[in-house]
């Protein structure tokens, strides 16, 4: 489904990613972990398309299609998702408005009927409950004035309304308090099905416990250092991460 | 080319002219105020560009135009040409002008309340003067420019307000200014006076509008008193046609515990500055003045507020928003002052300009000037353009650029349209903006690197 190869990118001209080799098939689920300025987050944003991550070597196929071609909303058409580490505020951008003319995009790209407000309504209601937040954040401006906490379930929110194909969850877990770390583990293995792949950066092992990755990289210095299944993420809650550098000196 | 002296020798030559055919040339307090302004004209000159209050607002090109003051309004309408500029859903007594001109053929003021005056100043000079005798020139003090000169100079329509006593007006008074511009350029200049009595309270909405492209000049002043305890909901819409210039400047002033709110929209005119004069002057008093403005390629907006504290606990928020596009340009000087004796005020003031284009470009200069030792007061501006974070955001949830854009420009505007608690003006505000972001669609494809 997804196939990175020696994907180099730099931000203001200093290199960031130097050289990254990952597949992801469909179905799967991957962790990727690493030290803080390892690369995680570059990663997460240049396969978003976000604009300044400039990629100077390497492809990336999304369904066998150059994804790196396509413009930024046209990934989202294409299913990519990207729960944000650091959610985007939008004063006086009404949450419910935005949550709309976001999924009437995708499902237009889709080439499925957009939804009226009230089909809509009944539609994001049933998605809040999942994720455990009040239907009054519909009222509130994007992210705006959020706690921490609200800001991740809102993002978990997008996701569920959505339902991509790739979803890439940035951290989506720092910051929750312990049941809203079962909503998101719950949000992902719904999702979780033969069609769709996840990719999860995280920190953290427990989020691990709730959903079982099958594969987890760690990143380093831009670069994939190493990769296992579940036990890799174990392994490094135990020894953390000097030892890499130790085992790539050796 | 006109130079300053040829088209100050104009002016004043119409206006001589036109002054013993104006209503009221036989009334002495009148025609005195007439003459008088006449030579403040003469003595005050055309604003020039050292006076700090025009630094960046050339008048250049108005002088440019040969300008025909009219005080008829030149033009016959009909109902059916002016029935869709009517706000929708609303109960309103309805009051139209056309080039400055009472029309009351197509106005309906039926439903008012007895007691209550609204209408047009020319029929209460002719009728029963002593309201406009007394209150004429009140608010608006002697003449601080040539134009504010011009206006009194020719004073002879207009509307008028008067509510008495603790009288509360239902329904909000709808105001429709529409312009006709002609062949050759026209001059009119509208003069509002707006009494409101102790305790009385009402809604006043403006709308400007203009059928037609051409040139005209709109040289308005409105004075506007908020007697003791009185509430005045004041919303403006200015949607002048794109070859306009527009002058109007609002003297208001407060009593003890009067509630004043001024919402105004700036859309339209080639040349458009809005002056706004608040002086607060019972204690108790409270005003919030909240605009938007937007500006594109061919346009000067500018705003000139003057605000003045003058006695104890009184309290102003004032909140202007610009929205710049294209070759925009936008002018925001506001002040406020708070006297000696005026302890206790609470004043606020502040600007925020966003930049769609990096050739738009506005001049803003908040100030504060205080004299008191014990007040709340707070001043501000910014400068932005839309954050690139924010675009991304949406744009990565499947949002086009174009919409991303229109979006976070509305939830700019947002926040000053949420304050207008009349929807209909709210909704057609909303509306107009959002017109305007999408003719901009081939600018956006460019936006980064323009
Ligand atoms: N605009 C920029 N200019 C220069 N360096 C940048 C810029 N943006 C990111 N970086 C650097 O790129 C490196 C990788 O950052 P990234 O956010 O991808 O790390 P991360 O692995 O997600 O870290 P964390 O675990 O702390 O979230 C960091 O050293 C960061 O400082
Ligand atoms: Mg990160």
């Amino acid at each position: 489904m997804l196939n990175i190869e020696n994907l180099h990118a730099s931000v203001d001209n200093k290199p960031i990613l130097n050289g990254i080799d990952l597949q992801i098939r469909a179905g799967e689920v991957h962790a990727i972990m690493g030290p803080n300025g390892s690369g995680k987050s570059t990663l997460a944003h240049v396969l978003a398309g976000r604009e300044g991550y400039t990629v100077t070597d390497g492809q990336v196929l999304f369904e066998g299609e150059d994804l790196l071609g396509l413009e930024t909303e046209e990934r989202a058409h294409r299913g990519v998702f990207l729960a944000m580490q650091y959610p985007v505020e939008l004063p006086g951008v009404n949450n419910a408005a935005f949550l709309k003319a976001s999924l009437n995009s995708v499902r237009t790209a889709r080439g499925e009927a957009a939804l009226d407000a009230p089909a809509f309504l009944k539609l994001a209601r049933d998605r809040i409950a999942l994720v455990g937040m009040q239907d009054r954040f519909l009222k509130r401006n994007v992210n705006a004035g959020f706690s921490g906490g609200e800001k991740k379930r809102n993002e978990i929110l997008q996701m569920a309304l959505l339902e991509p194909k790739l979803a890439i969850l940035d951290e989506t877990d720092s910051g929750l308090d312990i049941d809203a770390l079962r909503i998101v583990a719950d949000g992902v293995n719904a999702l979780r099905n033969p069609g769709r792949a996840i990719i999860i950066v995280t920190h953290y092992q427990r989020l691990l416990d709730y959903i079982q990755p099958d594969r987890v990289h760690v990143l380093a210095n831009g670069r994939i250092a190493c990769s296992g299944d579940g036990t890799l993420a174990q392994e490094l809650e135990e020894k953390g991460y000097g030892w890499l550098n130790e085992e790539s000196a050796a | 080319m006109n130079t300053p002296e040829i088209a100050m020798q104009r002016y004043h030559d119409s206006l001589t002219g036109i002054q013993p055919s104006l209503t009221g040339a036989e009334l002495p307090w009148l025609a005195g105020k007439r003459r008088s302004a006449l030579e403040d004209l003469t003595r005050l000159g055309l604003p020039q560009r050292r006076q700090e209050s025009w630094r960046y607002t050339s008048i250049d090109k108005l002088l440019g135009y040969e300008l025909m003051p009219v005080t008829e309004a030149m033009a016959s309408l009909q109902e059916s040409d002016i029935r869709h500029l009517w706000l929708p859903d609303l109960q309103t007594h309805r009051i139209l002008f056309v080039n400055g001109r009472f029309v009351p053929q197509l106005s309906d003021l039926s439903g008012l309340p007895a007691g209550i005056t609204v209408g047009s100043l020319r029929d209460l000079i002719r009728c029963n003067p002593i309201m406009p005798a007394r209150w004429l020139g009140h608010a608006s003090g002697a003449s601080r420019h040539a134009f504010g000169a011009m206006n009194s100079a020719a004073i002879h329509d207009g509307l008028v307000i008067d509510l008495p006593r603790n009288q509360r007006l239902e329904r909000p008074v709808e105001v429709l200014q529409i312009s006709m511009g002609r062949d050759d350029a026209i001059l009119y200049q509208p003069r509002n006076l707006v009494v409101l009595e102790a305790g009385s309270e009402a809604t006043l909405i403006e709308r400007h509008v203009c059928l037609g492209n051409s040139h005209y000049f709109h040289n308005g002043m409105s004075e506007i008193l908020v007697q003791e305890g009185a509430r005045l909901e004041h919303l403006r819409i200015q949607e002048e046609s794109p070859a306009a210039s527009f002058l109007h400047g609002i003297f208001a002033r407060q009593a003890a515990d009067s509630r004043y709110e001024y919402s105004g929209f700036s859309l339209g005119g080639a040349w458009a500055r809005t002056e706004l004069n608040l002086d607060l002057q019972g204690e108790g008093a409270h005003a919030r003045l909240d605009g938007l403005y937007t500006t594109g390629s061919n346009q000067l907006t500018d705003y000139h507020l003057n605000i003045r504290h003058t006695v104890p606990g009184c309290r102003s928020d004032t909140r202007f928003k610009g929205l710049l596009h294209g070759r925009g340009r936008a002018v925001f000087d506001g002040s406020i002052v708070v006297e000696k004796e005026a302890q206790k005020t609470e004043a606020h003031l502040n600007n925020a300009n966003l930049l769609l284009s990096r050739r738009a470009e506005v001049d803003t200069k908040p100030q504060l000037e205080i004299h008191a030792d014990d007040v709340r007061c707070s001043h501000g501006a910014t400068v932005g353009q839309l954050e690139p974070i924010q675009l991304f955001y949406l744009r990565s949830r499947g949002i086009d650029a174009l919409d991303a854009q229109r979006m976070l420009c509305m939830g700019f505007a947002g926040e000053i349209l949420e304050q207008c608690r009349i929807r209909p003006v709210s909704d057609i505000v909303g509306r107009a903006i959002e017109n305007e972001l999408n003719a901009l669609a081939p600018e956006v494809a460019g936006a980064s690197s323009d």
